[in-house]
């Protein structure tokens, strides 16, 4: 109930209209928003030329009206870092020391590269956030560059995790967070490294402290690696409580594998795309989920997909109890979009951007590829819960007592 | 590219030499060393080897945000030749060893074609802030002001024409260099648009040689100009401290530089005092946000110093010890002291003013330096220098919480012949 609640609560939410210039109606997706990048013509031509780079160039940043003068923008991301349409990064406090947006020091700019549908990112966070997991807000937008205001096609923009999420999520943002940074060619699931803390620096890149000491920053990720490697399986809640909260872990696990999500937690190079935060004056820490535009890549992704490649998710899969947690947290995401708002708000984004992609001068899809990955998507929203039912039905029918009627509903 | 072309200045230069000067059999040659090494060959060339090393110990603040400075610099490891050939060309030669991106400093040629008029060619020092032309073993104080070393435009290839009239009160400089000189900010050098700048310098000593006027003999005001092609891009003029971190950015600029300088010394005898007055001035066309034309970015930068050997040796360039130590007294001590300003802005900043480098209006920042100290000339070749620096940075005018009073020392031994 609680869940259909929050559900409930935030379609209500993403549907209000507001002509307020808040940060809230810049990414409640109630509307495409319209941003305006200010920027010289020579640091447009630049930023394209050296994509690569993290240089900053000076823009002014307007939207509905409100020009925040002055602010850096940089080329960001990994494999979506491109120059035919570069996703971006904008600091409002890179030149002005404590300038903002509404509260917002930065936001940050996706070209949505690998997402045809340029919804699946944008969905999975509002699913996590309506499971109850902290996870950016995004929103679409038409971007508009230069003195000419040239439209440069849709774009997504997310919050960034930053000591303003923190606030807005944890009501502090004092703690230590960190962004994790994915070492090509290596698959890393949890595996104790050994004592080097300095294997540590490169994969947990810090956000907050970042002029404390070696010792100060990664201790704490070593000791909860080490508990995590050392845990029982059939205690790990009890013995990782000082470190990790294993049900959220769980809910994690569940919304990403209900997604399809490739490219997160135990994604196919190991774990990727999250943050971590570990809380102001305690060993316990959280993941954030971060870039989830690998989801809604198979209907039939099993519940253990790539479990065994973790040390914590394999411990979890292989321990019934756990499992079994795993599986009912599946089958409440399934309840949860199965009442159908997960697939109208796919609906309604989709009304909501489509012109504007069709007029995007910039994206390497085409229409079709985007009417049809839309399609999907929404096809992912509305099938997909039965297929995580009938695997739970084989997996641990016990499960479905009291879920009958809902599977019985709803054939794949 | 420039390090290419100052190789080949060099190559030349001596090819030059060697070939220009083939020694006679039964040519006279003398080889002597009364400050440095020199060889002589009849009247047809000399060779003066120099060498000279500058070696710090220092003492920084730390500041937030910069890099920890290493107490031990081995700040300046230079060697050189000069001399004479043909009667009528003299010459220079020198690198420093300190530095592998820009080695070659001083490589020219003079020729001295009339009374009055003399042409230089080479690698050498844009005519522009006696502080700037200063040779570095002869400074009063541990470093350049901060205007002479970052407004002042460095050395570039270039000719120029140079001589004194009138019974030496007017002095003259005036040439065209190839770029805006080695201060400029590489990205500058390296650009396609980069061009040519021109410069001057007037220096008027009126009553040099005066036997009524002895205390103003020394008296010297002068005038000096550059006016150069800038090109598009953050190639602005940054501002830097003491310690030699950035306060002030590169803005984008586009157009032409300007600089204009003023200066004055005076050293009647044991006492001296010089200063400089100097601004920069860079067109920024083209480089608003929007493409439009911002106000030009202004650098603006002062110095007032004076000196005094209290053992009594004449005030000049090159301090000679009249009892040097260990042989015949303690050699010669002076006390130095110098106020300064270095402050950057757009022109006419007016209401808020911000810090991104496409900004219009750009608030000034600014560094006020004190220095004073002690230089000890044990001889000839060897001097001590202890000297301690204020800081103040301002931010329109007001002292940046925590840079309102940085101290700093610097203790250099210098050794050279």
């Amino acid at each position: 109930m609680l869940l259909l609640l929050a559900f409930c609560a935030s379609g209500a939410r993403v549907a209000a209209q507001s002509s307020v210039a808040s940060v809230d109606s810049l990414l409640d997706g109630s509307a495409l928003n319209d941003v305006w990048i200010h920027i010289n013509a020579r640091d447009w031509e630049d930023l394209h030329t050296h994509y690569p780079d993290d240089t900053y160039y000076p823009v002014d940043f307007e939207w509905q009206g409100v020009k925040v003068r002055n602010s850096g923008i940089r080329v960001r991301g990994n494999a979506t870092r491109v120059d035919h349409k570069p996703s971006l990064r904008i600091d409002f406090n890179h030149y002005v020391d404590g300038q903002d947006l509404s509260g917002l020091k930065a936001i940050v700019i996706n070209n949505s590269w690998h997402d045809p549908s340029f919804l699946r990112d944008d969905l999975s966070m509002l699913l996590f956030r309506t499971i109850g997991i902290p996870a950016p807000r995004q929103a679409h937008a038409r971007l508009y560059v230069g003195p000419n205001r040239e439209y440069a096609g849709v774009y997504v923009i997310s919050e960034e995790v930053s000591k303003t999420f923190l606030t807005a999520n944890f009501g502090e943002d004092n703690g230590y967070l960190y962004e994790f940074h994915h070492q090509d060619g290596e698959t890393y699931g949890f595996q104790d490294p050994g004592p080097d803390l300095a294997w540590y620096i490169p994969r947990f890149g810090p956000k907050t402290h970042d002029t404390e000491s070696v010792a100060a920053l990664y201790m704490p990720i070593r000791n909860l690696v080490q508990a995590v490697n050392d845990a029982p399986q059939s205690d790990l809640q009890a013995r990782l409580s000082d470190y990790l909260d294993v049900n959220t872990f769980i809910t994690e696990l569940a919304v990403q594998n209900f997604l399809a999500q490739t490219d997160g937690l135990v994604g196919g190079v190991g774990m990727n795309n999250f943050y971590l935060y570990r809380f102001a004056n305690k060993r316990v820490s959280m993941l954030i989920p971060w870039d989830q535009d690998n989801s809604f890549s198979m209907m039939d992704m099993p519940p253990s997909w790539n479990m065994n490649t973790n040390v914590l998710a394999g411990k979890i899969w292989d321990e019934p109890k756990y499992r079994n947690a795993y599986l009912s947290k599946l089958l409440d995401i399934a309840d949860l979009v199965g009442r159908g708002g997960f697939e109208q708000e796919a609906a309604r984004e989709y009304a909501q951007i489509r012109d504007a992609v069709y007029q995007d001068p910039l994206t390497p899809y085409s229409r079709d590829d985007f009417d049809q990955a839309t399609a999907l998507v929404r096809q992912f929203a509305r099938e997909r819960g039965s297929v995580i039912r009938q695997y739970v039905a084989t997996l641990a029918p016990e499960l479905l007592n009291g879920r009958s009627q809902s599977l019985s509903l709803r054939g794949r | 590219m420039a390090r290419s072309l100052v190789g080949r200045i060099v190559v030349v230069a001596f090819a030059g030499v060697v070939l220009g000067v083939a020694v006679p059999a039964g040519a006279q040659v003398r080889l002597t060393f009364d400050k440095h090494p020199s060889l002589q060959v009849h009247k047809l060339f000399t060779v003066d080897l120099k060498a000279n090393t500058q070696t710090d110990f220092r003492d920084f603040p730390q500041e937030t945000g910069t890099a920890p400075k290493d107490v031990f610099d081995l700040h300046r490891v230079r060697v050189g030749i000069e001399g004479t050939f043909l009667t009528r060309f003299d010459y220079q030669v020198e690198r420093e060893l300190h530095d592998s991106t820009q080695p070659w400093r001083d490589v020219y040629v003079d020729a001295r074609v009339l009374p009055g008029l003399e042409l230089r060619g080479g690698h050498f020092k844009i005519p522009f802030s006696l502080d700037q032309q200063t040779g570095s073993m002869d400074l009063d104080f541990n470093y350049r002001s901060l205007a002479g070393t970052y407004l002042a435009p460095g050395r570039d290839v270039g000719v120029m024409a140079h001589g004194h009239l009138l019974n030496d009160v007017v002095r003259y400089q005036a040439g065209v260099f190839r770029q805006g000189g080695d201060n400029a900010r590489a990205s500058e050098r390296t650009d396609p648009q980069t061009d040519r700048t021109f410069a001057g310098r007037l220096l008027v000593k009126p009553w040099d040689g005066s036997k009524t006027h002895r205390a103003l003999r020394t008296l010297a005001a002068g005038v000096a100009f550059t006016d150069g092609a800038l090109p598009a891009g953050p190639n602005g003029l940054r501002g830097k401290t003491v310690p030699g971190d950035s306060f002030f950015e590169h803005l984008y600029v586009n157009g032409r530089r300007q600089r204009i300088g003023a200066e004055l010394q005076w050293r009647p005898s044991s006492f001296g005092v010089q200063g400089e007055v100097m601004r920069a001035r860079d067109q920024r066309f083209g480089q608003g946000i929007e493409d439009d034309n911002l106000p030009d970015a202004v650098a603006r930068g002062w110095y007032v110093s004076s000196t005094w050997l209290v053992t009594g040796e004449r005030k000049n360039d090159s301090v000679e010890p009249a009892r040097p130590f260990l042989t015949h007294g303690i050699g010669a001590v002076e006390i130095a002291g110098r106020v300064e300003q270095l402050r950057l802005s757009s022109d006419s900043p007016r209401g808020n003013g911000f810090s991104s480098p496409r900004s219009a209006w750009i608030a000034p920042r600014a560094d006020n330096v004190w220095s004073a100290g002690v230089n000890w000339y044990l001889n000839n070749y060897i001097k001590l220098q202890a000297h301690v620096i204020r800081e103040q940075r301002t931010l329109d005018g007001r002292a940046i919480p925590g840079q309102a009073r940085l101290w700093s020392r610097i203790l250099r031994l210098q050794f050279g012949f």
